[in-house]
């Protein structure tokens, strides 16, 4: 793990253990409803804490916005350059479709991010929450490396293509 | 009006008996002025330059200007973030180990401050080994009293 | 599969059965439309009278183009087949550009290869003149043999190759254009790579020269001018040097890669995301694996209660 990525994931997983700590609340505005009130704006400010922003550098970014009730997750993956840019939004929009299997994630991730989870009290109640930051510090990593490795792949492939076809005009 | 479904009609409504962010603001007895601040910015600057590091931390988690405005915070934080980011990575942990609680708990205020702007972001990496160190030293208290104080640096 | 092959195979064994059923005695009915690239559709059918006899018909987006490059273009698809005797030609069939009659009783493998041929025929046209005006401009003494000539053919909708010869190169000037976002990124790696391709690999050297640019190269900038500039379209160019088209063997099997240049490369670009659509998948798989790891296990808890038994040993169901 390379020198910065470690006080990176550390700082959210400290991040993550203070926000997830949630209990179940109604809403105050619509009887027998129940909803995460961090996707309810400009109601109960009361039920929101301090959002928290981890920042690696301008392009490495997690947004944490604990509430009563839930906790959204934003992460920005790094996006160096235009395949990066493509990589990234094919993945995400990938996992999104499949946001059902994944329970936490949300289908659309806020401005500016690449992706959002949402965990509620729900979540925290059938699930292990010292797992669920395993989960979140373990995707952080792996997206990074999937990515690059993606990019690698399609560096490597074109070569070889690129090689091939030449390969058969030498006489 | 593009959408008037989607308009919040309780928003216009003096008694409706919302919170903002703002109704939120513990009352503070007076604002703090830039004037007043200009002092504590200098004597930061200084001893930054100086590399007396320690006091320059325990003016800066001294008494922060809770009740300034926004743009005296920014204002003000520059020079905070001027401290942060000059100590040397070595010396950080020395440093936090000499805070009070109450110190550090403000410390951590200023460090999600920091990677919440632009500037501080830039400067992500230093921000994040300054947290680690309070962590390591504090764990996870200071990050839970300042997920729930109003009182914003 | 690396290679993308210039015979259509479709055609190739649709013509072997029907060989194959007519020499046991019961010809095949045939009525078989085959598609290949590039807009290009074939039509094998039996002639109204003769079983013994079929129809291949093709059209193809590239025909106008073609004819339009001038000469002797029908002697020249004419010398194509000339060589075996149950291929004759005769006129187009209703809908195609170009039709031929396959008589079962005489035809062999050989004429099997060369019919699955007939779209790489008939692109190679404009290659040919390209060629033969090469061999006539290279005669020429130095500073007379400059030509004008740029052959153009209009392959796709929006797509077109541009051949030029000059007394000691043919320039072949393939001009694309994608429509998908995504295809344009994964374009320009591969496009990067193919003009890197020769600067890295000694063992390629020989091979044609690549570029690449957005802005039509001069050669086919005369033909581009008449249209609005796309910051979408890219150009790429080869060059080929007189090694590359020495002999007719050699004239043919590069003809028969650049017409398939298009095709090679996207298809290669669609592998690529579909092999990363794989790995994406296998990828989601371990992040559910991780995060049902976090489920705290129902199954565990209700096991321990439903130990729970009476004092006969029943389980005690409540």
């Amino acid at each position: 793990m390379s020198q910065s990525l470690r006080p990176y994931l550390t700082a959210v997983r400290f991040s993550l253990q203070a926000a997830l700590n949630l209990t179940n609340f109604s809403s105050q505005v619509v009887e027998r409803h129940n909803r995460p009130e961090v996707e309810v704006s400009n109601t109960s400010a009361e039920l929101k804490l301090q959002p928290m922003h981890v920042s690696r550098n301008e392009h490495e970014q997690v947004l944490i916005e604990p509430s009563v009730n839930s906790v959204r997750v934003s992460i920005k993956v790094k996006q160096a350059d235009e395949i990066e840019q493509i990589l990234v939004h094919k993945f995400t929009r990938f996992l999104e479709q499949r946001a059902e299997s994944f329970y936490v994630l949300r289908r659309v991730p806020i401005d500016g991010f690449s992706i959002s989870f949402l965990i509620t009290n729900k979540h925290t109640e059938t699930m292990k929450t010292e797992k669920l930051v395993d989960f979140i510090i373990e995707f952080m990593e792996e997206v990074d490396k999937e990515i690059s490795e993606m990019k690698l792949f399609l560096n490597a492939r074109a070569r070889f293509v690129a090689e091939a076809y030449l390969g058969e005009f030498v006489y | 009006m593009e959408d008037w479904r989607r308009i919040d009609i309780d928003a216009f409504d003096p008694d409706s008996g919302r919170l903002t962010a703002e109704d939120l603001k513990p009352p503070y007895a007076s604002s703090v002025s830039l004037q007043e601040l200009e002092p504590k910015i200098s004597q930061l600057r200084s001893a930054a330059t100086s590399g007396d590091f320690l006091n320059a931390l325990q003016i800066l988690t001294t008494d922060p200007p809770y009740s300034a405005d926004e743009t005296t915070k920014n204002q003000y934080f520059h020079a905070v973030l001027g401290v942060l980011t000059q100590v040397r990575q070595a010396d950080i942990t020395n440093l936090v180990k000499q805070l009070s609680p109450k110190q550090t708990d403000v410390l951590v205020k200023y460090l999600y401050k920091g990677m919440s702007v632009p500037e501080g972001q830039k400067q992500g990496g230093m921000l994040l080994s300054w947290f680690e160190k309070v962590t390591q030293l504090s764990g996870v208290g200071p990050v839970v009293r300042y997920l729930s104080d109003r009182n914003t640096v | 599969m690396l290679h993308l092959r210039p015979e259509n195979l479709l055609v190739q064994k649709t013509l072997t059965e029907a060989w194959n059923a007519s020499k046991a005695g019961s010809p095949l009915t045939l009525d078989r439309v085959i598609s290949d690239f590039d807009y290009t559709t074939l039509h094998v059918s039996n002639s109204p009278d003769d079983k013994s006899i079929l129809w291949l018909s093709i059209r193809t987006k590239a025909w106008q183009s073609v004819v339009k490059c001038g000469g002797d273009f029908a002697g020249y698809l004419k010398s194509k087949y000339n060589g075996f005797h149950a291929v004759s030609e005769c006129s187009p069939e209703q809908g195609y550009d170009f039709t031929v009659q396959v008589k079962l009783d005489e035809l062999d493998a050989d004429a099997i290869v060369q019919l699955s041929l007939m779209k790489i025929h008939i692109m190679s046209y404009p290659f040919q003149l390209a060629f033969d005006e090469f061999a006539r401009l290279s005669q020429l003494p130095e500073g007379s043999n400059a030509s004008d000539t740029v052959h153009q053919i209009q392959y796709r909708d929006d797509e077109n190759i541009f051949i030029k010869p000059s007394s000691d190169r043919i320039t072949v000037i393939f001009e694309t254009f994608f429509q998908d976002e995504t295809d344009k990124v994964f374009g320009k790696v591969f496009l990067q790579e193919f003009v890197d391709a020769r600067k890295r690999n000694r063992n390629i050297q020989s091979a044609p020269q690549v570029l690449f640019s957005h802005e039509p190269p001069l050669e086919a900038a005369s033909l581009m001018a008449a249209r609005s500039a796309d910051k979408n379209r890219r150009f790429i160019t080869f060059v080929l040097f007189p090694r590359h088209f020495q002999t007719p063997e050699l004239q043919f099997s590069s003809v028969c890669h650049l017409s398939l240049f298009r095709n090679y490369f996207h298809y290669h670009i669609k592998c690529s995301k579909a092999y990363m659509h794989s790995r994406m998948r296998y990828r989601v798989d371990t992040f559910i694996k991780v995060l049902n790891r976090a489920k705290v296990d129902d199954e565990e808890e209700a096991g321990e209660q439903t130990t729970r038994r009476t004092i006969t040993g029943r389980k005690l169901v409540y």
